[in-house]
């Protein structure tokens, strides 16, 4: 590359010899800045890792001068953990609530915001659509303690829609204990948060649409469903495929922090999911090597379908997730 | 003449669809404009309400006969104020240095000359696609001695990996010319990131900054799982456990013969004080975050 540039520009004159070492001297402070970083990867992320040996030990947390050491000092049992969780029902159980409240949330608010994009996008009325662009995402910046706090509000015994329901002669719904109705609040809750802020993205997409085909289309006589179906769903295509494949791949990681705070003893069944298992089992109940075993089962699931989604995205999309 | 006549034939025929889709378009965007805006405002009239007019739950969207009591009660009577300030300390603090880092992570690995780029980067996917598991981590922290500290709850988004590509990617994207001029001249790495490549890059860090903020204020778990005196607790911590020891607060309105507050109330007030950062930042949230979501989807 130098030499090219030498030759190219022969005012220029080519550079010493510029070995490793020289290049360290020149730019070590480029080396300094990276330092921070790596020091949170190697405590944060990379000894982690080596502690996912204690899914295949009989951990005990004071076998050791710390916990980490802790890990040394236990010994191996091979694969017993694994052979405990994946003989218990409680591990199909959360399994399958993992795949079915996901499953439900991709069917059920994934369609919705694309819907709700192509709609803002038809508001010609500026002030009323720049006002629905602004209200619909501020529940996306709300954390899940608050959701949890206005829905509280709103579905408690004595909340709005129960002082409703009372008043028109039903009965209250316990909706924060009935296994019934839980999964149903889960979604909805979720979609509360989010379908503003997936709206946004889905308009700026629509947004980037190249206008003068939706004037070829209406001198050619296309009618507003026919532009819908032939302009813009294609000139969104891309984002919705994106967005889908990142939902699939995030499928185990999603959705956790949600249920840990919405979800009580009473509505275990349906609700606990992986991650809160692994939770309340390795840390709530200090079973550390079964809640470790899980999380490693979960990592490697998620890493294959994490893998598997950005290998999916560069052969569609030509775009990489990193 | 001609052209005005070609234009009411094709009003005419599509009069009726795009009427119809407009109309739609209007009630359904307003109604979910009302979904959003009106259980906020519903858990704001409940705080100013008196306690009376909350338990038999006629409150709607307006208080009733409004009194402060309930607000005076949580910032007086709870350990708000003291969490609410654990809360913007971690912020605060934790969004500089996560920047600080981000910043200096991003800027050696967007230099595709930079010799060691391809391992580093390496490092960070590998560690991004493949997570160690709660437990493990956990035991990393209780191994630092940090549990309980302000430490323990910056470390976690210490530097998020997302975050870090976006800037990376931004920074691979500025023109390389300005910085090759500033080289001739005589300018150092530091210099260059400072003076030339950061100022360029303002609209990606205020986005980055903003998700980082977001990320510390409304993080729950960890603040759960790293912390264990009141005295330590965050603001989501603080709600959460207000919403789910009722009995205890109701013991204590009892015993303080506060007759004006109810529980639901109080749950209510601590709502709507903890929205108050995120109200007054949402202009500069708005601004930075919807341009950032086309930062987002341009990256490659």
């Amino acid at each position: 590359m130098k030499n090219i540039t030498a030759r190219l520009r022969p005012g220029i004159k080519p550079r010493k010899p510029y070995g490793l070492l020289a290049y360290l001297r020149d730019h070590y402070l480029l080396y300094l800045m990276l330092v921070p970083g790596l020091f949170f990867l190697i405590v944060y992320k990379f000894l982690p890792l080596y502690g996912i040996t204690i899914a295949f030990k009989d951990y005990s947390i004071f076998a050791g001068s710390n916990p980490i050491d802790a890990i040394a000092k236990s010994p191996w049992v091979g694969l017993k953990h694994f052979d405990r969780l994946f003989s218990s029902s409680q591990f199909v159980k959360v399994l399958l609530n993992t795949l079915i409240i996901n499953g439900y949330k991709i069917l059920f608010l994934f369609p919705i915001p694309i819907i709700c994009a192509i709609m803002l996008n038809e508001i010609r009325n500026v002030a009323y659509r720049k006002l629905a662009q602004t209200a619909i995402y501020v529940p996306y910046f709300f954390s899940w303690v608050i959701v949890f706090g206005i829905f509280y509000s709103l579905l408690g015994t004595y909340g709005i829609v129960n002082s409703a329901l009372a008043a028109l002669g039903y009965e209250r719904i316990s909706f924060f204990s009935d296994t019934n109705v839980f999964r149903g609040l889960l979604v909805f809750t979720e979609g509360w948060k989010e379908v503003g802020w997936n709206t946004v993205i889905y308009l700026a997409a629509i947004t980037a649409i190249d206008p003068t085909l939706y004037e070829a289309a209406r001198v050619d006589g296309a009618g507003k469903l026919r532009q819908i179906w032939n302009i813009t769903l294609p000139g969104l295509a891309p984002t919705i495929v994106l967005m889908l494949i990142l939902k699939v791949g995030y499928i185990l990681e999603t959705g956790f922090e949600q249920i840990l705070v919405f979800y009580n003893a009473t509505v275990y069944d349906v609700a606990d999911v992986i991650q809160t298992y692994v939770y309340r089992m390795g840390l709530g109940q200090a079973d550390f090597s079964l809640g470790t075993a899980l999380g490693l089962f979960n990592s490697v699931v998620a890493f294959i379908l994490i893998v598997g989604a950005n290998t999916v995205c560069k052969k569609l999309l030509n775009r990489s997730i990193w | 003449m001609q052209l005005r006549k070609r234009k009411n034939v094709n009003e005419i025929s599509l009069s009726t669809s795009e009427k119809v889709i407009s109309a739609i378009s209007y009630i359904f965007m307003g109604l979910l404009t009302l979904c959003a805006i009106l259980p906020i405002l519903h858990v704001v009239s409940k705080s100013f309400s008196s306690a009376a007019a909350v338990t038999s739950g006629s409150v709607l969207f307006w208080p009733v006969k409004p009194q402060f009591e309930t607000m005076q009660y949580v910032l007086e009577e709870t350990p708000f104020l003291n969490a609410m300030k654990n809360s913007l300390i971690v912020t605060g603090v934790g969004t500089v240095i996560s920047m600080l880092v981000t910043i200096g992570t991003a800027y050696p690995l967007s230099k595709p000359d930079f010799k060691g780029r391809k391992f580093f980067i390496m490092a960070y996917i590998v560690s991004m696609v493949f997570f160690g598991g709660i437990v493990p981590a956990y035991m990393v922290v209780r191994t630092l001695k940090i549990i309980d500290t302000y430490i323990a709850l910056i470390l976690p988004f210490f530097i998020v990996h997302f975050n870090m590509f976006v800037v990376k990617n931004y920074f691979e994207g500025l023109p390389e010319s300005v910085e090759e001029s500033a080289r001739i001249d005589g300018a150092s790495d530091m210099r260059i990131l400072v003076s030339i490549v950061c100022p360029m890059s303002k609209p990606v860090l205020a986005t980055v900054s903003m998700l980082y903020a977001v990320n510390y204020w409304n993080n729950y778990f960890h603040a759960m799982m790293y912390t264990t005196s009141t005295k330590m607790q965050t603001l989501q911590v603080f709600i959460y456990n207000t919403i789910n020891n009722t009995q205890t607060l109701v013991e204590r309105l009892v015993i303080g013969n506060y007759t004006n507050v109810s529980i639901d109330g109080i749950i209510a007030a601590v709502v709507v004080l903890s929205l108050i950062p995120i109200v007054a930042l949402y202009p500069f949230v708005q601004r930075f975050m919807v341009h950032g979501i086309t930062i987002g989807s341009v990256k490659g």
